[in-house]
């Protein structure tokens, strides 16, 4: 047993996949249509080839209840890990993101939250040395 | 930087261009949310994606989708119920949203789908949970 796939909600896939690509950096790796949606994956080209993050459409009401209750309550729905936060924080900024939260330390770790566009915010933390 | 108050009124915000009924202007929704128009427009489309105008459309089409794939609705019943006031503007738009007009997109649900056609193996399980009762009503199908 092994965790390869993690999956997110989104909105609006067209939008996530320009989203999740053309700003965030992430690559395609699979789209495969079923009905009017697609199995849409992600790999990070920083990351292992073979860990996909999915991203879902949230078309069923609960998805959406539940997406738009952690975004309303200020909690991210998923992380990342960087090399360097300033960098990616002052990266995203110029690509005009909105931060919930500036890289700020946090025990271990140096965290930071932003909208992802789709109704999700993000966290991205770097590890400390 | 987004305070979380801020990210509240914009939720707000948010659910009021949701609303089907009545048909508050931007520049009421932006005063609800404290911000002139320009900023709410700017800091909504850097948080959702999309202008305050947008958002709304994409909301009443995404309603509708959900309307009248479940097949009980006519497309006038389903234009009228998402806050359209025009049935041509209505099939349109959302043909040119969603690349048939309503009456097709209607009847494609009546119609086995290409799902079918997908290895068993590569139907994810977690896409039939999420997209309700349309998809089911699909996969029974076969």
């Amino acid at each position: 047993m092994r965790i390869k796939l993690n999956s997110i909600f989104v909105d609006n896939q067209d939008k996530a996949l320009r989203f999740y690509t053309e700003v965030l950096g992430f690559k395609k790796s699979k789209e495969i249509p079923v009905g009017e949606f697609r199995w849409l994956t992600l790999v990070s080209p920083h990351g292992h080839a073979d860990v996909e993050l999915s991203l879902e459409p949230n078309a069923n009401p609960a998805s959406k209840t539940f997406q738009d209750e952690l975004f309303r309550q200020g909690i991210p729905i998923t992380a990342f890990e960087v090399d360097d936060i300033h960098a990616e924080h002052a990266r995203l900024k110029k690509h005009g993101v909105a931060f919930t939260m500036e890289p700020t330390e946090a025990g271990e770790v140096t965290v930071a939250i932003f909208a992802d566009t789709c109704g999700n915010l993000i966290q991205l933390y770097q590890p400390k040395p | 930087m987004l305070t979380h108050d801020a990210l509240i009124r914009l939720c707000r915000a948010r659910d009021r261009l949701r609303e089907t009924e009545g048909r508050a202007p931007i520049a009421a929704i932006a005063r609800e949310a404290g911000l002139s128009p320009y900023h709410f427009i700017r800091q909504f489309a850097a948080v959702f994606g999309a202008t305050p105008h947008q958002y709304r459309i994409d909301a009443r089409i995404e309603r509708a989708k959900h309307l009248l794939a479940r097949g009980n609705h006519s497309v006038t019943d389903v234009c009228f119920e998402v806050g359209f006031e025009s049935l041509g503007s209505f099939s349109d738009l959302f043909a040119r949203r969603v690349g048939v007009p309503p009456s097709q997109y209607r009847r494609r649900w009546q119609v086995p789908s290409r799902v079918g056609t997908l290895p068993p193996a590569l139907i994810p399980g977690c896409l039939l949970l999420m997209c309700g009762e349309a998809a089911s009503a699909i996969f029974k199908k076969h």
